[in-house]
């Protein structure tokens, strides 16, 4: 016998920390090779985790909520096969993204109750269960779900209770939050190691003081995410903006011609597939749009690909599936990815590699009613286009008004990278596709 | 009237006798309080208008009228058989045997558990104090520490006809009756219209059904109600619908339909301008069946500072409570005015009102009715379900599928289901068939446990009966 030490693998790319949802194993446990172990929150969504041997769980490296780092014992096993140290470490992109395990698959949404579309639905519990969490003070709509098609269990719900118990006993009484020092109130080791300031927590610890009344709950899951995501963006990210309008009318004739010829078939051109073109030609034409910077090692990388980020509002959160190779396809095929993008976040089966890798940004605000917005960038890209509502505007042409169908938008760049006027040729390419589309023709 | 100065002090006092209210005095005295169950009829009005004067004498009636139905169908069998005639004042001493067991049923429970039962109207006076008035001329205040309001509703009267106990009848008196009229005009074509329709027509008489509204069973699907239209007329009963009221003579019912040009209708507006065309029904009897009206307006709960909607009905929370001290269930809070719905509202308010955590949140509340043949519902319709943004599909199998229901001689109807497309989710179930009512339960279960369509289609449902249906309805679900 000999003991098997399962370290957080790097299930993605260059991730530094994952969130234990939901352990599917207890201490005790014999699990086969391939079973599934843990669901980890991860910088990109929900990760399950599978066990890379069998054996038997002698240790679990957190409880539901605990944040550990990647290279963290994420759970010990006692196994048969006699090998030759006793302890075998293992790095996480070895055993699972390397292929000697099954690659984890993506639970978008930790209720397994809300679509991708649609209006929030209520959580699947059975009468019994949704009395149970009301006796035990649990919202539903928090708690993650073990049964068939999301549906939510009664251990479910008394795990949640559990965990709810724990943190709010870590959590000091509002009486003593003057005197609290600027320590995280929960045990993270993570947080502290990884150098984040304490600026960052002070506010959450303020707001504890001077609140007397309403409800303080964990941040987690996908929205601790994009606070932590949106909060180093903004802290490191100098950003510029460059905000404008341009011509639409050609674009919404050319898109009208081509849905005329596709009619019948599955597919129908939105104008999302437009903005990938576009933003995709101006990126091979300005190659550091296409690039991060790593300022502690003072070095930028260019990027080979074009994998343009599609940023997607779900019930849970936003995320932001990516169009790899955007240069390289075709309008249509850029909209069938969209399209199965959509639905894979729909049906919460996501895989890693559709959430990881984009080198740029697009927001489509426009299509939620939005006219500006100002887009964040997502480190390490270093520019997000973002674009509002086609709508008819008066605009001078010749000296006359006239009505033009505008399509306004909003550019944000990183300023280490790129200055205002590589900023105005970003853009004039990018618009010179999009008020022309026809030059997308022309494209080697 | 002589009030009581001290006021008596009291621990829980709940407010109507009715499926809520004896509910939620049983559930409390279970769980240690001290009970009082007020109700205007005293111990003659346990049970409520569901089980004195609604659903259990119209199911009598309805049962009476199913057999009389039954020989006009027997010979066909082999079967000679026919119906000498309708005793109705025979019916009424049976339907009234049958309500005494029933009420002494409840009464016992009520007993053992210490429910103390008063007679009297309660009149709410603050958080903590009501006033009851018996009726004689006796009144008494009362401190209560929790109150319950579960005080029902009455049949809604129609202004232009008044209810006179005796031509003009309400749901009660019709089902009072002693003997059959020749001729019966059913104002209103909702659940209780139709219900009454059916039964007495099947019982011989003369039987028009005249509705404002467009369509018969307004509140449900057309694609459900239009079995029980056909029916209707089969069975010989005229069906008036985009019909009002205008007025009434020794003989007759005056109506006129709308469309008609010129006709200024409630709530229906005018239409055009050209005559107005009347037609006289026969009306020995006339039955208005419009709705039923909230019992809230004498209750005094302005003075209690409780908000009443403009429908009559007590705002109330998950918790069904409306002030800390007190809660408020059954027809008197918002949602379908079912004698279900209260009874399970009821252990709710009591466990709110015990301050323990509560909630009213159930997946769905079915809905039946006893026409012929019978409707049931539950869950979401495939319009409501993609009006919500659900991505929904619906299958249907009509009723002529099954063997069972040949053998019972019903031909009209079918079992709907709805899923979400995407897992297959059962959203909705709908049914017109013989015992739908009864069918309709295995459906809420369905709904409430989150099952998909799959895992009907494969539990084994037994042959031969209506209940395959389902079964069948979801294993085309599945198939595709």
């Amino acid at each position: 016998m000999s003991t098997y030490e399962f370290l957080l693998p790097d299930v993605g790319e260059g991730l530094s920390e994952g969130e234990i949802v939901e352990w599917h194993v207890a201490i005790g446990d014999t699990v086969k090779r391939d079973q599934l172990l843990v669901e980890v929150q991860t910088d990109k969504a929900i990760v399950e985790i599978p066990s890379p041997v069998t054996g038997t769980i002698i240790a679990l490296g957190g409880a539901p909520n605990d944040v550990l780092a990647v290279g963290a014992m994420l759970a010990t096993l006692e196994i048969a096969a006699a090998t030759p140290t006793g302890t075998v470490q293992t790095r996480g992109t070895d055993s699972v993204a390397g292929g000697a395990a099954p690659a984890p698959t993506l639970a978008l949404s930790a209720t397994g109750a809300s679509s991708a579309t649609g209006a929030p639905r209520r959580p699947r519990a059975s009468p019994a269960t949704r009395k149970l969490a009301r006796d035990r003070g649990v919202d539903l709509a928090t708690v993650q779900a073990s049964g068939a098609r999301g549906q939510i269990t009664h251990e479910d719900v008394r795990r949640a209770a559990e965990s709810a118990q724990s943190s709010s006993a870590a959590v000091p009484p509002p009486s003593e939050a003057s005197s609290v020092t600027l320590q995280p109130a929960s045990p993270e080791p993570v947080l502290a190691e990884s150098g984040r300031s304490e600026s960052a927590l002070a506010p959450a610890v303020l707001s504890a003081a001077v609140s007397a009344v309403g409800r303080t709950e964990p941040l987690r899951g996908l929205r601790r995410r994009i606070a932590l995501t949106m909060d180093k963006a903004w802290r490191t990210v100098p950003h510029i903006f460059s905000m404008d309008t341009l011509d639409a009318v050609a674009l919404v004739e050319v898109r009208e011609v081509l849905n005329h010829d596709l009619a019948g078939q599955d597919i129908k051109l939105s104008f999302l597939p437009f903005f990938v073109k576009a933003c995709a030609a101006a990126l091979r034409a300005e190659p550091r749009f296409n690039a991060s910077i790593d300022l502690a090692n003072e070095s930028v990388t260019y990027h080979a690909d074009v994998n343009i980020g599609i940023a997607t509002q779900t019930a849970d959160g936003l995320i932001v599936p990516v169009v790899h190779h955007a240069d390289t396809r075709s309008l249509v095929d850029i909209a069938i990815e969209i399209a199965r993008l959509a639905d894979a976040a729909r049906d919460r089966r996501v895989k890693l590699e559709q959430l990881t890798g984009a080198t740029f940004s697009i927001s489509n605000y426009g299509s939620y009613g939005g006219h500006t917005g100002t887009p964040i960038i997502r480190p390490p890209e270093c520019a997000i286009a973002g674009f509002g509502r086609i709508e008819d505007a008066v605009v001078a042409r010749g000296g006359v008004a006239v009505v033009r169908k505008t399509l306004p938008f909003c550019v944000s760049a990183d300023h280490r990278l790129n200055d205002g006027e590589d900023l105005g040729r970003f853009i004039d390419t990018m618009r010179r596709y999009l008020a022309a589309p026809i030059r997308l023709l022309g494209q080697r | 009237m002589v009030v009581g100065n001290i006021p008596e002090a009291m621990d829980m006092v709940v407010a109507g006798a009715g499926p809520g209210g004896y509910t939620a005095a049983l559930h409390a005295a279970r769980c240690g309080r001290r009970v009082l169950l007020v109700d205007e009829a005293g111990e003659a009005g346990i049970g409520g208008v569901c089980l004195n004067v609604g659903c259990i004498p119209s199911k009598a009636l309805i049962e009476l009228a199913q057999a009389a139905e039954r020989t006009r169908t027997a010979p066909a069998m082999g079967l000679a058989a026919a119906v000498s005639g309708v005793d109705l004042a025979v019916f009424q001493s049976w339907k009234s045997a049958q309500v005494k067991t029933l009420k002494r049923g409840v009464k016992s429970l009520l007993d053992k558990a210490g429910v103390a039962v008063r007679r009297g109207r309660l009149r709410v006076l603050g958080a903590h104090s009501a006033l009851v008035d018996d009726g004689e001329g006796g009144a008494q205040f009362i401190d209560f520490k929790s109150l319950v309001l579960a005080t029902g509703s009455a049949p809604t009267p129609l202004r232009a006809l008044p209810f006179d106990g005796a031509r003009v009848l309400d749901s009660t008196g019709a089902l009072s009756l002693e003997a059959l009229p020749a001729s019966l005009v059913i104002v209103g074509g909702g659940y209780i219209g139709v219900e009454l329709g059916t039964a007495f027509a099947k019982l011989g008489v003369d039987t028009t059904l005249v509705e404002a509204s467009g369509s018969l069973l307004p509140a449900l699907e057309r694609n459900l109600s239009r079995a029980v239209a056909r029916r209707l007329q089969a069975l010989g009963v005229r069906v008036m619908t985009s019909t009002v009221v205008t007025a009434m003579d020794e003989r007759c019912l005056v109506v006129a339909r709308p469309g008609v040009k010129g006709l200024e209708i409630e709530g229906l507006g005018t239409a055009g301008a050209a005559a107005v065309v009347e037609e006289r029904l026969a009306a020995e009897r006339v039955v208005v069946a419009v709705g039923r009206t909230p019992n809230t307006a004498d209750l005094g709960l302005a003075d209690a500072g409780i908000e009443v909607t403009a429908a009559g009905h007590i705002a109330v929370g998950a918790d069904r409570l409306a002030a800390p001290s007190i809660a408020a269930i059954g027809d008197i809070t918002a949602g379908a005015a079912l004698a279900h719905k209260a009874a399970a509202e009821a252990p709710v308010a009591v466990d709110a009102l015990n301050g323990k955590p509560a909630g009213f949140e159930p997946a769905c509340i079915p809905a039946i009715v006893f026409s012929d043949p019978e409707l049931a519902t539950v869950g979401l319709t495939l319009a409501e379900a993609k009006a919500e943004g659900i991505d929904a599909r619906a299958e249907r199998l009509p009723l002529t599928a099954s063997g069972r229901a040949a053998i019972m001689g019903a031909q009209v109807g079918a079992t709907e289901i709805v899923v979400d497309s995407a897992d297959g989710t059962l959203l909705g179930v709908h049914i017109a068939a013989p015992h739908a009512s009864e069918l309709i339960a295995s459906a809420a279960l369905a709904l409430e446990m989150g099952v998909c369509a799959e895992d009907l289609a494969l539990t084994i449902h037994p042959h031969p009966t209506l209940s395959e249906q389902l079964a069948e309805v979801a294993r085309r679900l599945t198939r595709t």
